[in-house]
């Protein structure tokens, strides 16, 4: 898992420093601060030795709270300020909760930036930069829904795995896998939730399976543990009668796309995240602001989303999955300055 | 500083104890254990960590262990009985979002919503006596149960939803700084310790409950209604664990279902090092309201100095597990040195 996440960042490294600007603010000590351990955020410490290095940056680091605990982030947080960290990409521990330390970090002058997952509004979050999840898991869900349909007609009936529930994402992904399966006219006869951590995800997906495999033909899985977790159990109960679509770039789910076992994955975008974050955030303490005619999205929590980018990978390009991502990150980056800010 | 059963009902005059023998007591004492600790690592974490005497930092210090002082003492109240509780993050949560809901929901003003609040963790803790004295079960069972029947019903009522249109007295108290470094927060703390150590030290309904915690059957001879003094212990625990949750709500800005994590798990650990840490003794009969909160601040101050020196944040963890580990030994340690010199 941490191998391929590796080779994902090394490989990114070398396709990115392209059009970067020369002017940096060369005192920005940027802190890049997940909610919790996670093997998702894996990319992030390779990502913030890049940009500094790529951007001239003071530092860029990578620091995870020991727990996934708001109370742990915001002392993380509030401990980073105190050791001279001046600007924070920031995965929300709570979307709500998070905001009030935001506004702290925001007074003393750090900017702040959202990645990964969204402050909700209104919050001093520059912008959110994460992976648009509602998308990303309805196109998963069509995507699993056609596989679906090409063995045959018929009524089908899928099973949904995904988040912690105090993800922001969490309630976004379970309402698009909902709408995908409604305009399909696709039954999802059960959501399990809370289970992105290996024994909770194991636990519940092995015993849902061994109680109603035969109730269901596909499964989707919206969080990276339980992706891994299905992959797995799917393998050991063999056939493949049920299809089904995960998330995320684990060594478990390749495997799986390229055995047949798994009809494919929608990547996501971590690297980028933290890459185009710390240059953003940089850019922020360079005096550059964000403009106000900047065609940012909306998702649930905020009016200032920027799509990181996702793709779908099945076994015709689980192999090449890198090079797709880092067209993403390039695609971003190019247009990124002219694009959202107004550097005078 | 320590208020015991014996030590409340020792009539000797304290001129009888020589003065010798006084100071040899108080250098035994947790309290000056803990004292010297947090002098020792202070002047450690000064030298060897960036900003940790800085303003927001010790304002950021002081914050934080608020909380912990209030939840220590929530605990405290119940220890002193000889029982546990552990609902109190999940009693905690249920009374913040109450306040949130009375503000929100109902339209009531903040300070009869705080109000609302404190009396719902009042209300709460009756709760748990009431089932303890009625059923004869260990609190242990009572709470555990307890726990999640709070949490449960908090996320029922709340649909998960956070309280954040809360009136700006709740963040400016986050926010606040009293000198530059003090917070608000830290001064409540102080204060309802202050309040408790009046009770315990010079009332009759404090006395009444380290009796009954020492010995339920003398005290009941003694006329003390003991099962009526359990009850009030755990409503005082309920109250703390209520006014320790309005704290966090004005930390965070927001009433937030997460903000002690999963069924108020988060809050158990801080709960028991601070009064353990301080000689609160868990087979009742002894507390120390100064041991708790010095017990609190150290844990707290730790966390703060380790995280400033960047040791790697899975070991803060590690180090807190130890570092009751030791308090423990040291304080078997301590009561049969006393015992070998007949000063305990």
């Amino acid at each position: 898992m941490q191998k391929t996440s590796s080779y994902f960042a090394a490989a990114l490294i070398a396709g990115l420093s392209f059009g970067t600007p020369s002017i940096a603010a060369d005192d920005s000590r940027i802190a890049l601060v997940p909610g919790g351990p996670h093997p998702y955020f894996g990319a992030w410490a390779q990502a913030g030795e890049d940009a500094a290095r790529d951007f001239g940056l003071a530092g860029a680091d990578y620091r995870v709270p020991q727990k996934w605990e708001l109370s742990q982030q915001n002392q993380l947080l509030e401990s980073l300020l105190s050791q001279g960290y001046n600007a924070f990409l920031i995965f929300p521990g709570d979307p709500v909760g998070s905001v009030s330390t935001a506004e702290e970090l925001s007074g003393f002058g750090a900017p702040v930036m959202a990645g990964g997952g969204c402050f909700k509004d209104p919050s001093p979050a520059a912008l959110c930069l994460g992976t648009d999840t509602g998308a990303s898991a309805y196109e998963g869900t069509r995507k699993l829904i056609e596989a679906m349909k090409a063995k045959g007609d018929g009524p089908k009936r899928i099973a949904h795995f995904t988040g912690f529930l105090s993800d922001p994402n969490t309630q976004l992904r379970i309402d698009a896998v909902n709408r995908a399966a409604e305009e399909e006219g696709v039954e999802v006869v059960q959501t399990i939730a809370d289970i992105d951590a290996p024994e909770a995800a194991e636990e519940k997906i092995n015993a849902y399976l061994a109680a109603h495999s035969g109730d269901i033909d596909g499964i989707v899985t919206t969080a990276w543990v339980p992706a891994v977790a299905a992959a797995e159990a799917l393998r050991q109960m063999g056939g493949d009668r049920i299809d089904m679509v995960g998330i995320d770039h684990d060594e478990a789910v390749l495997k799986a796309i390229k055995d047949g076992i798994v009809d494919g994955t929608m990547i996501q975008n971590p690297y980028g995240q933290a890459y185009i974050g710390a240059y953003v955030l940089d850019r922020l303490r360079s005096g550059c602001t964000i403009k106000a005619d900047a065609p940012f999205k909306s998702n649930a929590l905020t009016d200032r989303f920027v799509d990181s980018g996702t793709a779908y990978v099945d076994a015709s390009n689980a192999d090449s999955y890198i090079e797709t991502m880092r067209g993403e990150t390039k695609a971003i980056m190019d247009g990124f300055e002219a694009t959202y800010l107004d550097c005078q | 500083m320590t208020d015991s059963a014996s030590s409340a009902m020792d009539t000797r005059p304290a001129s009888r104890l020589s003065s010798r023998s006084s100071l040899r007591l108080f250098l035994l004492s947790n309290e000056f254990g803990l004292l010297v600790l947090i002098i020792v690592f202070a002047a450690l974490f000064h030298g060897l960590a960036n900003g940790f005497l800085s303003p927001f930092n010790l304002f950021a210090l002081g914050r934080n262990a608020a909380v912990n002082i209030l939840i220590g003492l929530s605990m405290m109240t119940v220890l002193a009985t000889g029982g546990l509780n552990l609902a109190i993050g999940a009693m905690g949560v249920a009374a913040a979002m109450a306040c949130g809901w009375l503000i929100e929901g109902a339209g009531l003003a903040w300070p009869l919503a705080v109000l609302g609040g404190l009396a719902l963790g009042a209300g709460l803790g009756v709760t748990n006596g009431w089932m303890v004295v009625k059923t004869g079960l260990h609190s242990f069972i009572i709470t555990l149960a307890t726990m999640s029947i709070f949490f449960g019903a908090m996320i029922f009522l709340s649909q998960g939803e956070s309280y954040r249109a809360l009136p700006a007295v709740f963040s400016d108290l986050g926010r606040a700084r009293v000198f530059t470094f003090v917070s608000p927060m830290f001064l409540i703390a102080v204060g309802t310790a202050l309040v408790l150590s009046v009770l315990y030290r010079y009332t009759v309904q404090g006395r009444e409950m380290l009796a009954a915690g020492a010995r339920p059957e003398a005290a009941e001879m003694s006329g003390v209604r003991v099962e009526r003094t359990v009850i009030a212990c755990h409503m005082l625990s309920g109250l703390l664990a209520a006014l320790a949750a309005l704290l966090l709500t004005a930390r965070n800005g927001a009433a937030i279902p997460s903000m002690a994590g999963q069924l108020g798990q988060d809050w158990l650990l801080p709960a028991f090092l601070g009064p353990v840490l301080g000689g609160t003794l868990l087979q009742g009969g002894k507390v120390s309201v100064l041991g708790t909160c010095l017990g609190a601040f150290l844990v707290t101050m730790l966390t703060s100095g380790l995280l400033l020196m960047q040791v790697g944040a899975f070991w803060v963890q590690s180090f807190l597990g130890i570092l009751l580990l030791l308090a423990v030994m040291i304080d078997k340690g301590r009561r049969s040195y006393l015992r070998r010199r007949n000063l305990a």
